[in-house]
């Protein structure tokens, strides 16, 4: 039988890796290692299309491997398995490490095999690119073309975003779903940046449909509290770019927005790339359950309005359309 | 002790009260006597005042009646002598010179019964002789008569002649004729001296001209009598004059006067008494004024302190509420974060058995059709009693897939199973040592063994903390301490759990145990970055915490201090900055403990 593909994992437990092994060697090549300095040194010797990695491991964690494997092999994918709700991994398995998946020990093993065939897939097929990096020069090029949707309660974000970005793009700010639908209709948006919930509405969702439907855009997460299922979510479901517990230091804001806007650059330029970024499909509830939200807050919005009450209706309902195609109506 | 503040206070300062109100009555007292002690010097001097000058207004009373009488006996003397001297006695005086008198002035007096000498009755009756003699001298009775005329209707009431021998020559009391009046005081200033001398005496009884009065005050005169035109004395006249109606007046007017003073006195008197009631009564509504306001004063301070008791102990209890609930939130984050580690030490074991079982139910899923056609394959086998069969094989060659698909590693399977079962080993050592840690199943105190709880502690601190810490054990053989095994464990894991937290990145913890038959000691060492000087002495503190707000209680050592002494142990502290801390728990052996460890 062809084995098509060759993956990697790495865990301290040895009846894990077994497991694993178990589970994927009937489709893949797997290699395994039981601490990070074997796994990079395997790495180093071949060409791997996926590590799965434990993030708890002595001397070097999962985050940090996979860190490595992203600058030692950038077509690597990587995915991070964990049994530990640690909210300081997962925020770093997204800004460092920037992994396909985030899975959760005791995994499915219908899917995990799945996944890692997608994975394989992805590596195989879509072009890898160079990490971007940060170094919070705004490229003047594309000055002309970007525009950031900011989302959030807070005003002051915008300006925030403003003050960072300089000349380097269009700021639009909302603190409203149904603007923000409103405006991803109307104009094209290269990055949102966005809290996780707005008005007390959670917003992770239009974040995770716009990106399975538009994956050039590049999403940033500011965050005041979040919990680990939500980025563990928005990692699976939407690819975030980065995710930052506030408050945000005016530096590192610039940096991110900086480096998400090159990000879109270079996916626009070469729309295979966004493969690297395919997203786990959004449950159909869940769009169902955005649109309706949506709409309500566009009908409040509407009645505080009234002068702009059927038009924007309207505009918003088409947007819906436009934006998550069949499941608005 | 409890400090009693509603109590304390109350006895305090009713005390107080009590000696300030005393020492006010006292001294309100003592002002009250000494105002009384003068008020009555006052009017005792008052009284003697009005007494004195009474006295001396009666005084001066008499002795001004005695002068203007005297001047007037004096005149009348003059007016007497002028008048009856040159015609009439002066024969009867040198007729009655001439009466011998030696022989009755030769006998001696005799002292009477208060020893006073006076003359005796035989002399007595010698003078009274010479009296009838003088009386016998013719032209007597003219003369008797003209001075009875002379005196008549006057308030003169006896008038006396002495001749310059003191012989009594003329009385208007003829029984006093001849008596010797030489001794007499009165006679002798006015007869050598020439000066009048006047008494004011009372007389019960007297002989006056117009017969026996009773009951008079009179003023006798003892006046010389000058020859007319010379200065020349030639006899004494003692005249008696009546001043009853004066006298009687001056002590009307004194018995006045001393009415008024005591009526003054009285007065005085009574005003000092009412003076006295009056202060006394003023001393008295300031002292009740003064004692209402000290009660008032205490009632106001007794409800003050009461409240503030009341406070207290409200305080006192929100502390000691506040205090729980922190201690009850410590303790479910210590068993939050233990139960975390519990859910991921379980997930690594459940991960491999899920995964191992569930792939082993598929392998025997797939093994179904392969291992029907061995079955029906050793079926066929039995009923052939040749060594060849013919095999129809068009339908196993349909479901070759099948058959190739069932071709599964029995072996493999097999290691699957073995590592579930390594896995729910895991699994229940995990569900032992937690178990061991709690400690539910027993009485609250036991005799335990330090080593054993310390080794589970250990497993459920591992679970924990970052797995660069290696935990390491170095347990000697312990004797039993009597204890509470679960509170003595969350105070090891909270050792544990401070060392791992003092420890960035790698590092290592070592939990020791030590004795020497009377103490354990059970020491937690890590190689963190140790306790800087300023904190050391604090971190014993209630609520004093290092970690950021809401992360730490500032209750940990706290409560584990607390636990420690319960057991009549103690927590030591050794600390270098950068090298590590040892925390050293000291607790008692059990004594019967040891006993049968020495037999």
């Amino acid at each position: 039988m062809k084995k098509n593909g060759r993956i990697l994992c790495v865990d301290d437990e040895p009846n894990i890796v077994r497991s694993l092994q178990w589970l994927l060697q009937r489709e893949f090549e797997v290699h395994t290692a039981s601490d990070g300095q074997a796994a990079l040194a395997l790495v180093g010797a071949n060409d791997f299309d996926v590590v799965i990695s434990d993030q708890r491991m002595p001397v070097m964690s999962g985050v940090e491997l996979l860190r490595e494997v992203r600058r030692l092999s950038p077509r690597t994918m990587r995915i991070l398995l964990t049994g530990y709700s640690d909210m300081q991994a997962v925020v770093r398995s997204v800004n460092e490490s920037e992994v396909f998946r985030f899975i959760n020990k005791p995994w499915n093993i219908s899917e995990l095999p799945k996944i890692v065939a997608q994975a394989v897939k992805i590596a195989r097929t879509q072009p890898a690119q160079a990490p971007i990096e940060e170094d919070g020069e705004m490229a003047a090029a594309l000055a002309d073309e970007a525009s950031i949707l900011v989302l959030d309660d807070n005003p002051g974000m915008a300006e925030a975003v403003t003050e960072a970005v300089g000349n380097g793009a269009k700021v639009a700010y909302t603190g409203n779903l149904a603007e923000a639908v409103g405006i991803l209709n109307n104009e094209p948006i290269s990055v949102i940046v966005s809290e996780t919930r707005v008005g007390s509405i959670d917003a992770t969702r239009l974040v995770r449909l716009m990106k399975s439907r538009h994956p050039e855009i590049v999403t940033i997460m500011l965050s005041d509290e979040s919990d680990f299922e939500t980025v563990t979510t928005l990692i699976n479901q939407g690819q975030i770019y980065r995710f930052v517990p506030k408050p945000v230091r005016p530096g590192y804001l610039k940096l991110i927005v900086a480096s998400a806007l090159r990000k879109h650059v270079s996916l626009k330029q070469e729309p295979g790339l966004a493969g690297r970024h395919e997203v786990e499909a959004t449950p159909a509830a869940v769009a169902a359950s955005l649109v309706s939200d949506v709409q309500s807050v566009a009908s409040q919005v509407a009645a505080r309005n009234p002068g702009l009450a059927a038009g924007f209706l309207g505009s918003i309902g088409a947007g819906l359309r436009r934006l998550f195609g069949a499941t608005a109506h | 002790m409890r400090f009693r503040l509603v109590r304390y206070f109350t006895v305090a300062s009713l005390g107080v009260f009590g000696l300030v109100a005393g020492s006010l009555v006292y001294f309100e007292h003592q002002q009250g006597e000494s105002f009384k002690q003068m008020k009555e010097e006052q009017s005792a001097f008052f009284g003697e005042v009005q007494q004195g000058f009474a006295e001396r207004q009666d005084a001066s009373a008499r002795r001004d009646l005695l002068a203007i009488h005297e001047a007037g006996n004096v005149n009348l003397t003059r007016l007497f002598a002028n008048a009856l001297w040159s015609s009439d006695f002066q024969p009867f005086v040198a007729r009655a010179q001439a009466i011998d008198v030696h022989q009755c002035r030769a006998m001696p007096d005799v002292p009477d019964a208060s020893g006073r000498m006076t003359p005796p009755p035989e002399k007595k009756a010698c003078f009274s002789e010479v009296g009838r003699q003088i009386m016998a001298i013719p032209g007597f009775a003219e003369l008797d008569a003209k001075v009875y005329d002379a005196m008549k209707k006057s308030t003169v009431f006896k008038i006396k002649v002495f001749d310059l021998r003191g012989i009594t020559i003329y009385s208007s009391e003829h029984a006093q004729i001849g008596e010797d009046k030489m001794t007499n005081a009165g006679w002798r200033g006015a007869a050598l001296d020439g000066v009048a001398q006047s008494e004011l005496t009372h007389r019960d009884t007297f002989s006056a001209f117009e017969g026996v009065v009773e009951d008079r005050d009179l003023i006798s005169s003892y006046l010389p009598v000058l020859e007319p035109g010379s200065a020349k004395i030639v006899g004494v006249f003692e005249v008696y004059s009546d001043v009853t109606p004066f006298l009687q007046q001056i002590e009307a007017t004194s018995a006045q006067i001393r009415e008024v003073a005591e009526a003054n006195q009285r007065r005085v008197e009574a005003a000092g008494v009412a003076g006295l009631a009056a202060i006394d009564e003023a001393s008295n509504r300031q002292l009740a004024v003064v004692g209402g306001l000290l009660a008032l004063l205490f009632v106001a301070l007794l409800l003050i302190v009461r409240r503030a008791d009341r406070i207290i102990v409200e305080q006192e209890r929100d502390r000691e509420h506040t205090h729980q609930q922190l201690t009850q939130s410590e303790k479910m984050a210590s068993l939050g974060q233990m139960v975390a580690g519990v859910a991921h030490q379980l997930n690594t074991p459940l991960a491999f058995s899920q995964n191992n079982v569930l792939m082993v139910k598929d392998a025997l899923q797939s093994m179904q059709y392969p291992m029907k056609v061995a079955t029906r394959m050793s079926e066929i086998l039995r009923d052939v009693d040749g060594d060849h069969v013919t095999l129809k094989v068009v339908r196993l060659k349909q479901n070759l897939d099948q058959l190739e698909n069932g071709s599964v590693d029995v072996s493999m399977l097999q290691e699957m199973l073995t590592d579930v079962l390594d896995g729910i080993n895991q699994m229940s050592e995990l569900v032992v040592n937690l178990r061991d840690f709690t400690r539910l199943d027993r009485a609250s105190t036991t005799r335990a063994d330090l080593n054993k709880s310390l080794r589970t502690v250990a497993y459920i601190a591992k679970t924990v903390i970052s797995k660069d810490i290696q935990v390491a054990e170095e347990l000697t053989e312990l004797p039993a301490v009597e204890c509470n095994v679960s509170q003595l464990n969350q105070v090891f894991l909270n050792l544990i759990n401070n060392a791992a937290q003092a420890i960035d990145g790698a590092g290592r913890i070592v939990v020791r145990t030590e004795t020497d038959g009377n103490t354990v000691r059970v020491s937690v060492a890590d190689t963190g970055k140790g306790i800087p000087k300023d904190v050391l002495p604090h971190i014993f503190d209630l609520y004093y915490t290092t970690k950021p707000a809401g992360e730490g209680t500032g209750l940990g050592l706290a409560i584990a201090r607390d636990i420690v002494r319960e057991h009549g142990g103690d927590i030591e502290v050794r600390t270098e900055v950068g090298v590590g801390t040892t925390f050293t728990v000291v607790l008692p052996a059990c004594e019967a403990q040891t006993l049968p460890l020495a037999a």
